[in-house]
């Protein structure tokens, strides 16, 4: 797999890149910051002038999203962190995409403009309103070409929907309507109606101090519009049906796996917290990210996933120590490729796994600026547990837990994925293999 | 013994947690505070449960009666185990807390072991101060000795109901009695490092979101109001418990927050504590099939006012 390049913005905290997200066609690809802003990369189309440079993603258009807000009422102050994008299916030349914090949810509509009229009658080049005495005669004004200028406008903000943090965002197949999950509570919104939302899942006890569970990530159903899933803290999903009531607290399937006993600690709750659900292109399956593994779960089959990966399991040892530095609270995300026949998750040490699913090889590669040079291609990687140690090896005890990938993305079509290392982000392309198998 | 070790290392990590989620931006994150709150269960209850005995703490059948007593210096502290010197003082009990149902007041021990034989001392006197010095030294094998005490010096006590509040926090026995090689009560090795909480709710009614784990109690209830005592608790001792609490005691606070998260208490303590619409102050986990004791006594207390005094 070779690499295109990294872009590498101040070391700062407000660049740190909290969210990564191909729209419908693979050609733009938005990032968010955790400083409200979000970034968005073009592909340029493959030239024969620059055989090298074919398909490689450039800056198209920046702007500020969200800005840090503060809650008067409550004395809290509301994060501009963007914790999730999602795109619109494009419908016409404007590209369409949802961003949101902790709070509010906008919608940004992107535009390009690369022609202007000329040739105004009534004003003149600056604008400036012509002395009529000089109009002598008619001239109907023509479109010039121009530098391509990238436009970007908050459409619709669709805000305090929420009291908990918001953590996920969904557009839905009937691209009217999109959802928003907070801690306790999903809400349905139509893209086109700012004030008000349908609140179809509520998970908040009565008393609080019932609470036992959150709801930690949803998404609908790519291909039917009344599915949706929602994952929890405790490790289980829960595949709901709009259609059978209003109210969608009652989960018309719910996928949970019995907890191993011998694999019982202190932690166990948290390491089987779902951080990601993604739903397969085909419908089919679900793809799940718990702390230690990736699962993927059939539709059809409640009891159990069908499929574990081991992410990292050398660290269910180091549990404690994880706990300590609050690495073991990290919410890594989890893609599918195309095709469905690979899955991808990121670990530490700027780690990412891959798992092909049909012969049940796995790679770890790393996103790094030592083995991202242009055209390098990715070295696998190994972390040794001890035992015999190869060359290259790393082991364990050096892995650096600040070097975390929690959000990557794929290609919706080829093999071409996002890595979002801090505060770089890495765009892989595999072009010896780029038909998906 | 271990596990007592890890189990205690994680409760303070935890509270640690839970109290620096106040100050984090944009809020306390529910999902954090809520696992961080499970751990804190799990660790506590096998730090209760855990048979080996427990040096520095220990559930003590018999509260002392006198409501009266005095929290007399410093509360011992809970937070730090004794040195492994003075630990190595301790004779180990060998059997387990003979109590079952009994344990109930568990008291903040102090944290400087005294001499094995101080304890006898206290023996001596503990009519009044009953079980808690007996308790406190629960460690020492007094539970021969202790049957004038009356307490099970029992080790760890079987039901993790958690710290009552009856914390006394130092060994000294009403009246100061001080034997031969008496116990000094021995600043809390932990008080320093714990700020001092604010006695009362730091803040205003619904404002509370970004507050630590609790809400304010509504207005009016104290945060030093004294628990009722419960009927049924063996000695009649009292759940004097409570008051302690100012003092930061950890086990107190890993009981209210184990227990009242959890649901172990019941869910309306007197006192009423708000519950804000708003962003939820902290975590709580209920697993009612998690329960290892149902001593009725910590019922009483007002987790929540306790909570707030102790942050």
């Amino acid at each position: 797999m070779s690499s295109q390049r990294s872009f590498e913005p101040c070391a700062s905290e407000a660049d740190i890149i909290s969210t990564v997200e191909f729209n419908h066609t693979g050609e733009l690809l938005a990032t968010g910051d955790k400083g409200g802003r979000v970034v968005i990369f073009q592909r340029e189309p493959e030239s024969k002038n620059a055989p090298h440079s074919q398909g490689e993603y450039d800056v198209y258009s920046t702007f500020q999203s969200h800005e840090p807000e503060f809650d008067y009422l409550k004395s809290l102050e509301i994060e501009e962190k963007i914790n999730k994008i999602k795109w619109l299916p494009q419908q016409n030349a404007a590209h369409s995409l949802l961003s949101t914090n902790d709070k509010t949810i906008k919608l940004w509509k992107i535009t390009e403009r690369d022609k202007r009229p000329e040739g105004y009658n009534l004003k003149d080049e600056e604008g400036k309103l012509k002395d009529l005495s000089t109009v002598t005669s008619l001239q109907v004004p023509v479109l010039k070409p121009m530098d391509l200028m990238v436009e970007v406008s908050p459409r619709r903000v669709f805000a305090n929907g929420h009291t908990y943090h918001i953590n996920s965002i969904s557009v839905n197949s009937d691209c009217e309507t999109y959802m928003s999950a907070d801690d306790l509570r999903i809400n349905l919104w139509h893209l086109a109606i700012t004030d008000r939302s349908f609140n179809i899942v509520d998970i908040k006890p009565a008393n609080m101090e019932d609470l036992t569970e959150v709801i930690t990530a949803s998404e609908f159903h790519p291909h039917h519009c009344n599915l949706f899933v929602y994952s929890s803290s405790k490790g289980s999903l829960r595949l709901c049906d709009m259609r059978a009531a209003a109210l969608c607290d009652k989960h018309s399937k719910l996928f949970e796996e019995p907890e191993d006993p011998s694999n019982r600690s202190f932690f166990s709750e948290i390491i089987s917290s779902v951080s990601d659900v993604k739903f397969s292109h085909s419908g089919r399956y679900m793809l799940t990210r718990d702390y230690l593994t990736v699962k993927v779960w059939d539709l059809n089959m409640e009891a159990r996933p069908i499929e574990t990966y081991q992410v990292h399991d050398y660290l269910r040892s180091k549990l404690c120590s994880l706990y300590e530095n609050d690495c073991i609270f990290d919410k890594f995300e989890c893609a599918w490729n195309g095709s469905d026949s690979v899955i991808m998750t990121g670990a530490y040490n700027n780690f990412f796994r891959m798992f092909d699913r049909n012969t049940k090889r796995d790679v770890t590669l790393e996103a790094s600026r030592e083995s991202s040079k242009p055209r390098a291609v990715l070295k696998p990687r190994r972390v040794c547990v001890g035992g015999k140690r190869r060359r290259d090896d790393i082991s364990v005890d050096s892995l650096d837990f600040t070097k975390k990938i929690l959000h990557t993305a794929w290609h919706p079509a080829e093999n071409i994925i996002a890595i979002a290392a801090t505060n770089n982000l890495y765009i892989f392309q595999d072009k010896v293999n780029s038909e998906m198998h | 013994m271990e596990f007592k070790l890890e189990a205690h290392r994680i409760v303070s990590i935890s509270l640690g947690k839970i109290y620096n989620s106040r100050g984090q931006r944009g809020g306390i994150k529910l999902h954090k505070n809520l696992l961080v709150s499970l751990v804190l269960r799990s660790a506590r209850q096998v730090y209760l449960s855990d048979p080996c005995p427990g040096l520095y703490l220990a559930g003590s059948p018999v509260p002392p009666p006198q409501p009266g007593e005095p929290a007399a210096g410093p509360p011992a502290g809970w937070g730090e185990p004794p040195p492994p010197a003075a630990r190595a003082a301790w004779p180990e009990p060998e059997t387990p807390p003979e109590r079952p149902a009994g344990p109930d007041a568990r008291r903040a021990v102090d944290a400087e072991p005294a001499a094995p034989g101080a304890g006898d001392t206290l023996q001596g006197g503990e009519a009044a101060a009953t079980a808690e010095a007996a308790w406190r030294r629960a460690e020492v094998p007094r539970a021969a000795a202790a049957g004038g005490a009356g307490d099970p010096a029992g080790g760890a006590d079987v039901c993790p109901e958690g710290p009552r509040a009856a914390h006394r926090p130092c060994a000294c026995p009403p009246g100061g009695e001080a034997g031969p090689g008496a116990l000094s009560c021995a600043p809390r090795p932990a008080k320093d490092e714990r700020p001092v909480p604010p006695p009362g709710c730091p803040r205003k009614r619904g404002a509370a979101a970004g507050d630590g784990p609790a809400d304010c109690p509504a207005p009016g209830s104290s945060p030093l109001k004294k628990p009722r005592r419960h009927p049924e608790e063996p000695a009649g001792g009292a759940a004097a418990e409570e008051e302690e609490m100012e003092t930061g005691n950890v086990a107190n606070l890993i009981s209210i927050f184990g227990s009242s998260f959890s649901g172990l208490l019941r869910k309306s303590p007197a006192g009423g504590r708000e519950e804000a619409e708003a962003e939820e102050s902290g975590p709580e986990a209920a697993e009612p099939g998690q329960i290892c004791c149902d001593q009725p006594v910590l019922r009483d207390i007002n987790p929540w006012s306790t909570a707030i005094v102790a942050f």
